[in-house]
């Protein structure tokens, strides 16, 4: 049996001095390969573990292992966090300025590759995401759904064996979000990069091989239904047009 | 996309703040520009002033606030003339008065025996003979603005010479001034009996600054002057300008590094969550130093081109001003442009520094969550 490639061994992180705990001691493992959407109420935690496990911050006690990479004792994140892991976010966060190639190239500057590979290796993530024909669009000039692929290909822009979205599909249409998703489901199927994708949405978390469910920053070990996460989508959310 | 695009990308986004800053930038470099080319033409000329005539040293007296209140007696002159080691002295008597439009109008009163030792290089006519008191040579520049020539004459401080020969000099003040003979310059100066400085030439195989020294010696009232940077041992003129050119260089980059800095800080607060991608999507904070840094020299860099531009321009046009002409020729050396560039990056530099903290202090969740 292989080794997880994400292992979480009683994280807690609180903010405000200890004043808001989100998180409360999660064990959580991921192996590689595997498909895992992470699912609970707003407020339960589950955007601060991808946030963790991401390491765009350090968790107050415990430990997360990802790769190999004990992120509490590793002493350059941005070296892990430009190689191990790729980063979706609910909003698509592209650079403005800058075209959908370019923006797929961002990542790469830590690679030490030179720009014409840069810009070649890009534009096969393009193709991969079928944007070729966009390229040379800015973010403005694009669809939300188009946004957030060129967001997808951004994070495989290293080919990182893992791939953190924090609710791609939040902003989006059905449509425009069922396109990103079958995106994700076929970069796994052809890659075999590990998904751990974090949602409201029960359709998005169905496709999952494995739910882990929390609550008030635990995992919530009880047994439940899939139905459960059913009513999940906060009220808040409006899709945009795709 | 190469680094140096994707930082002229974010410099171009506000292209009207990035602007402002090179125009603020421009001032200071074109200031720094005129200044640096002024304070060379003047030390040119004052090195031209002490090599005439193929002088080793110039012996002034000590202490004096400016050149041309110097006084070395016709006894102290004859001393130095016997001196071993001595080939040649020359008493130069400088008046300096107002005549057309120049008002630094140089009229150097030198014996005729001694201009013919070591005359300058005539363009046309004769130099003075000796035993005469009223003729004269001009330096080119002063013979075109008196539309001069051989056979004319001229009105000096009230005195008339007669035109004998035009010659040209490398530095300015020289060549917009003229020669006359020692006794007439005396009269008109109302100073018998003593010169301005005495320029002297040390024999083939004597040591001049060992020559000067023991001149220095021997008359402790007095000073030898071998080089521009000596010159403020009689004279406070550069060292006032160079104290002038500091005051200007330091201001233009205190102000020019608080508008870099200004403009970073907007930009850094702007761009916070664009950082805060960077950094998510694996960017080093140094490789964000850089970005930043990187574009503030950028700036600063466009800034000192337009500001070495403008900064020609602007001696040229204080050169259309008649009464500048006869005094200073600005000298465009490498070092002028060299310190510009160099003071424009310093500029970028300091100015980027705290904003390129500033964008790296956050961590990337702070800054992703910046709105």
């Amino acid at each position: 049996m292989s080794s997880p490639l994400v292992e979480c061994v009683s994280v807690v992180k609180s903010y405000e001095n200890g004043r808001i705990r989100a998180l409360g001691g999660v064990d959580l493992e991921v192996e590689p390969g595997e498909f895992v959407a992470v699912v609970g109420p707003s407020g339960c935690g589950k955007s601060t573990l991808l946030h963790l496990i991401a390491a765009l911050d350090r968790p107050d006690s415990g430990t997360i292992r990802v790769a190999g990479h004990d992120l509490g004792r590793e002493p350059n994140l941005d070296h892990y966090r430009a190689r191990h892991v790729g980063l979706i976010f609910q909003l698509h966060n592209l650079l403005p300025t800058l075209n959908a190639l370019e923006n797929v190239q961002i990542p790469m500057f830590e690679l030490r590759i030179g720009t014409a590979e840069r810009r070649a290796r890009a534009q096969r993530i393009l193709e991969l995401v079928e944007l070729s024909d966009r390229e040379r669009n800015r973010p403005p000039q694009l669809s939300g759904g188009e946004r957030q692929r060129v967001a997808v290909a951004r994070a495989l822009a290293n080919e990182p064996p893992l791939l953190l979205a924090d609710e791609p599909t939040g902003s989006l249409d059905s449509e425009a979000g069922r396109n990103v998703l079958d995106l994700l489901g076929r970069i796994r199927e052809e890659r075999g990069t590990t998904l751990v994708l974090v949602t409201h949405d029960s359709d998005v978390a169905a496709r999952a091989d494995r739910i882990v469910r929390m609550l008030d920053g635990r995992v919530d070990e009880s047994p439940a239904p899939l139905a459960a996460v059913a009513n999940l989508r906060p009220p808040t959310l409006r899709p945009i047009r795709a | 996309m190469s680094f140096s695009s994707l930082v002229m990308r974010n410099l171009f986004r506000q292209r009207m703040r990035t602007s402002l800053t090179v125009v603020g930038i421009g001032v200071g470099i074109t200031i720094v520009v005129a200044l640096g080319a002024i304070t060379g033409g003047l030390r040119e000329t004052v090195g031209g002033w002490l090599r005439v005539g193929g002088a080793d040293f110039v012996v002034a007296r000590k202490g004096s606030a400016d050149f041309s209140f110097s006084t070395v007696s016709d006894r102290e002159w004859r001393q130095l003339d016997a001196m071993d080691g001595v080939e040649r002295s020359t008493g130069a008597l400088i008046r300096v008065t107002r005549h057309g439009a120049n008002p630094y109008f140089i009229l150097m009163g030198v014996r005729p025996a001694d201009l013919a030792e070591a005359p300058p290089e005539l363009v046309s006519g004769r130099l003075p003979r000796p035993g005469s008191t009223h003729e004269a040579i001009l330096g080119s520049r002063a013979a075109a603005s008196n539309d001069a020539a051989p056979g004319s004459t001229v009105t000096i401080d009230e005195e008339r010479f007669r035109v004998v020969g035009v010659y040209r000099s490398d530095d300015v003040m020289t060549n917009s001034g003229a020669y006359a003979p020692l006794r007439t310059v005396r009269e008109i100066a109302r100073t018998p009996g003593v010169v301005t400085g005495v320029w002297v030439e040390a024999e083939t195989g004597t040591d001049a600054a060992a020559l000067a020294s023991a001149i220095e010696d021997r008359f402790p009232t007095l000073v030898t002057v071998s080089g521009v940077e000596d010159f403020g041992k009689v004279d406070q003129g550069i060292a006032i300008m160079d104290a002038l050119d500091l005051a200007v260089t330091v201001l233009a980059v205190g102000v020019g590094a608080i508008a870099v800095m200004n403009t970073m800080i907007m930009a850094v607060f702007e761009r916070t969550r664009e950082f805060g991608i960077l950094r998510a999507v694996g960017w080093r904070g140094s490789r964000i130093m850089r970005l930043v840094v990187t574009e503030a020299v950028f700036l600063c860099l466009v800034a000192a081109v337009f500001g070495t531009v403008f900064g020609v321009l602007a001696t040229r046009g204080v050169m259309l001003i008649e009464e500048v002409q006869g005094l200073l020729e600005p000298r465009y050396t490498v070092d002028v442009f060299v310190r510009a560039v160099l003071i424009a990056a310093g500029v970028g530099l300091v100015g980027a520094l705290y904003p390129a903290y500033r964008a790296v202090r956050l961590s990337p969740m702070e800054a992703l969550r910046h709105e």
